[in-house]
């Protein structure tokens, strides 16, 4: 049936279908035309199907296992609701070492540490004073100072090795009195030099 | 229709004796006899809630944790739950508040980040969230029938998602739940005949989403938009 037919004869469309539905009231046109009740009917069956497909859907989604699952998730949150909030408690080393100190002791260890402190500082100290000194003489070394050591070098011998090594023995000689007997009973260079 | 009437009845009673029983265990301090007792009352509403939130939030994840939020908030306030009110509509007040919450939150969430190409049940881009469930094989009905079926279940969850919150969750508590007008009100906290004007403009526009020819033409629509991306 079409829509202009249905309108000539003063049939419901689907829009009166949805307000009767929805305010659950019963059309007098419903009761004598005998289409658009099927029509009414095929309408109601379709919402009602709509809901039981998307209640399946649901159910579908969430099978026993899960809601169990659920339940026993619900149950641990309120078991954790009930339970009263516990302090956890710092650690005993540290309490004791803020906490339950004498004085007495604590004045005992600054002492130890500004000692211990001082002594180390002290020798820091020192070393770096004579650091300081010796940095003050090397800078007191001039250029004029090293030219005139420069020319106190005289120039080395060019006399043969034995020669020099007598000169050397001479000069080495004891010039104390007392060291000269002694001297005298010790073999010298010079001495094989005579045998030879 | 007046056996399930005498049913929520008894129901409802159950819930009322069972509610009263915790709140004075919980007065007395005996707790663990106060959560068993509430055990009862997860036991009875869980499934219904779980339905309600997981139409409301769209996300299966996220309607576990509302309704574990819901049941945990229950039990916290059960001291200033007034026994004159049925349990399962003060109960689905705490719930739906809670999804919608978690509604505004997800919204300014997103506004911050980028659409997933698939965002689970009846995502931006219709995709319906495919969970192990739909995977097993079901009993008596032919592999054709069953296809047909989970197309058909598709085709609702996208159009549900597609309607404004308001009529969607009018629309799920009065069909998916079977609440009468006056209950949908209660529970929502809308006037009844607003809830009635919100009833008829979401079966109007799931009527036009739903209907054969238009789910063809959507379908064609994003085949095309595929082909052309």
């Amino acid at each position: 049936m079409s829509l202009l037919e249905r309108l000539g004869a003063g049939h419901l469309d689907d829009r009166s279908f949805a307000r009767l539905w929805v305010d659950g009231a019963e059309h007098p046109h419903l009761s004598s035309c005998a289409a658009c009740r099927r029509r009414y009917d095929a309408y109601a069956d379709w919402i009602d199907d709509i809901g039981s497909d998307a209640r399946a859907h649901a159910d579908r989604t969430f099978p026993a296992e899960r809601l169990a699952v659920q339940q026993a998730q619900i149950l641990r949150r309120l078991e954790t609701l009930d339970r009263p909030t516990r302090v956890i408690p710092f650690p005993r080393a540290s309490r004791v070492v803020i906490g339950h100190q004498s004085p007495m002791r604590r004045w005992m260890v600054a002492a130890a540490a500004g000692l211990i402190a001082g002594v180390g500082l002290a020798q820091v100290v020192d070393r770096s004073f004579f650091e300081r000194q010796d940095a003050a003489q090397l800078s007191h070394f001039t250029a004029s100072d090293a030219n005139q050591r420069a020319s106190a070098i005289h120039p080395a011998s060019l006399k043969d090795g034995d020669e020099e090594f007598l000169d050397v023995t001479e000069a080495l000689g004891p010039r104390v009195k007392e060291l000269r007997a002694l001297d005298d009973l010790t073999p010298h260079m010079r001495d094989v030099d005579t045998r030879k | 229709m007046s056996g399930t009437s005498a049913a929520l009845a008894a129901t409802r009673e159950a819930d009322a004796s069972t509610a009263s029983a915790v709140k004075s265990l919980q007065a007395e301090g005996r707790h663990a006899e106060a959560r068993d007792r509430f055990a009862e009352l997860v036991g009875r509403h869980q499934r219904r809630a779980t339905r309600i939130a997981y139409h409301y939030v769209r996300d299966a994840a996220e309607a576990d944790e509302a309704v574990q939020d819901a049941f945990v908030k229950a039990y916290s306030h059960l001291a200033t739950f007034r026994e004159e009110l049925p349990f399962d509509v003060w109960f689905t007040r705490i719930l739906i508040n809670g999804c919608l919450d978690r509604i505004k939150a997800r919204k300014r969430r997103e506004r911050w980040q980028v659409p997933l190409a698939s965002t689970g049940w009846g995502g931006t881009d219709g995709t319906a969230e495919r969970d192990i469930t739909e995977r097993l094989p079901s009993s008596g009905q032919s592999p054709e029938d069953a296809v047909l079926t989970r197309e058909r279940r598709r085709q609702i969850a996208e159009a549900l998602a597609k309607l404004p919150d308001r009529q969607r969750a009018v629309f799920v508590l009065s069909q998916v739940e079977g609440c009468t007008s006056r209950e949908v009100s209660a529970l929502t906290g809308l006037n009844e005949s607003t809830v009635r004007v919100h009833l008829f403009r979401a079966i109007r526009k799931l009527r036009t989403l739903l209907a054969p020819g238009t789910a063809a033409a959507a379908r064609d629509q994003k085949g095309k938009r595929r082909v052309t991306s």
